[in-house]
């Protein structure tokens, strides 16, 4: 089966996961971004292209599934630019070292704590949520959380990788 | 010329897809309300919806013990609770027939299953398995056995999108049920809501239960939004701030009911009226 659709299938297995599953893992409403996670797999295993039309086209799935009147655009936006930032770390030798090291989650720190400051800054613009609270109540923890749910498949790769 | 210019986009391809993917993102930002961003939001939200549809049968199982142990308790207090209603609707009747008052017409629901659910980055969002063929409109009330839950943002033909309460956007005109001091009803982030415009001297206590007001054009009056659980004064403002527990658990929606109320358009012409 070619490349691309692995990743398109994977991809929208992932968006469900997210929309379904996931919701039921929230801790005071903070749930890890599993397509965050996704994104950033795609920039370390493919690199920045692939990396930035995923976060695009998923962001703008979960824009559809969630957004109300306003912000279509807004996930896709944030996710295009965590895919971009995610995709420098692209090296075609180190591959199975950064996916089954501490690297991954050290990434999705860096590239979620971006993706939640510029999607939150957006976000609460004529909203009475103050962005630096909400950034301490939900971006940090967001972030946090998310990182925690990247060690599950950093051990998984490294077992991978080890056989 | 022209391979030059191909050479230099090849060259800085990545650079060119992401200025490429943020002038449409930015596009879509800024023409979110056009007809024809809400035609493609609706046929995307009937695929995304039917695929959460089939996965979404899942999750009901890691809670279906627990529920049916709820369900089974919440029986047994409905159960008394209708036959003191009763009493009390009979009652209504007849003194709203002794005053001569205008009686409230009931409203019709219609039950939705939640199929998906967003509460990440605070948009707080479901997903419903009702849409425009079912007869559910833009800003139609949705709530559960509870209260009232949020109200639909979002339609395709089978299934809706539900802003909650707990939404940036969402406000409601509310009032305490007890005292029937008006207010605004929003959210300010966390679980809990705030019942805002309340003056410091009006009568607010911990345990009022509070409504809708009969002042929304979107939500009929008297649903049910939550309890007052705590208040305080803040130094020189002349309004309290008014902490309410939702009558709705956000966490555990897995149906929900579609009030089919749209606002009387005579009453909203003559709001609107300059």
């Amino acid at each position: 089966m070619p490349r691309t659709v692995i990743l398109v299938a994977l991809s929208l297995v992932f968006l469900l996961v997210q929309t379904t599953i996931i919701p039921h893992l929230a801790i005071v409403s903070i749930v890890p971004d599993l397509v965050l996670i996704w994104i950033v797999y795609v920039a370390i295993a493919y690199g920045q292209v692939q990396a930035m039309t995923t976060g695009f086209l998923l962001g703008l799935l979960l824009d559809v599934l969630s957004s109300g009147e306003s912000m279509l655009g807004l996930s896709a936006l944030t996710k295009t630019l965590a895919g971009f930032l995610a995709g420098y770390s692209y090296n075609e030798n180190k591959i199975a070292q950064y996916l089954s090291g501490p690297q991954f989650p050290l990434l999705l720190i860096a590239v979620s704590l971006v993706h939640n400051l510029l999607y939150f800054l957006i976000f609460l613009q004529g909203s009475d949520l103050r962005w630096d609270e909400t950034i301490l109540q939900f971006g940090i923890p967001a972030t946090v959380y998310t990182a925690a749910a990247a060690v599950i498949p950093m051990f998984a790769f490294a077992r991978h990788y080890r056989t | 010329m022209v391979k030059r210019v191909y050479d230099i986009i090849v060259l800085f391809k990545e650079y060119f897809l992401l200025a490429f993917y943020i002038v449409l993102a930015l596009l879509l930002l800024a023409r979110n309300e056009t007809d024809q961003v809400r035609a493609i939001r609706s046929h995307l939200l009937a695929v995304a919806g039917t695929l959460q549809d089939v996965v979404g049968v899942v999750p009901n199982y890691f809670t279906l013990r627990e529920e049916n142990h709820i369900l089974r308790e919440q029986n047994l207090t409905l159960t008394d609770e209708i036959n003191r209603l009763r009493e009390a609707r009979l009652e209504n009747i007849r003194l709203y027939r002794l005053l001569n008052l205008k009686d409230r017409p009931s409203l019709p629901y219609l039950s939705a299953h939640v199929v998906g659910a967003t509460s990440q980055s605070l948009r707080n969002t479901i997903t419903i398995d009702r849409g425009r063929k079912d007869g559910v409109l833009l800003n139609m009330p949705v709530v559960t056995a509870d209260g009232l839950a949020g109200k639909v943002s979002t339609i395709s033909g089978d299934y809706a999108v539900v802003q909650l309460l707990l939404h940036k956007d969402v406000r409601v005109s509310a009032r305490v049920e007890r005292s029937r001091v008006n207010g605004i009803i929003r959210w300010t982030g966390g679980r809990s809501l705030q019942f805002a415009n309340v003056p410091t001297s009006f009568d607010v206590q911990r345990g009022d239960v509070i409504i809708t007001s009969e002042f929304s054009s979107i939500f009929p009056a008297g649903i049910r939004i939550g309890v007052v659980s705590g208040k305080r004064a803040v130094p020189g403002a002349l309004f309290q701030a008014v902490d309410v527990t939702p009558a709705v658990d956000f966490d555990r929606l897995e149906e929900v009911f579609v009030a089919l109320h749209t606002p009387d358009s005579s009453r909203v012409a003559i709001d609107h009226r300059p």
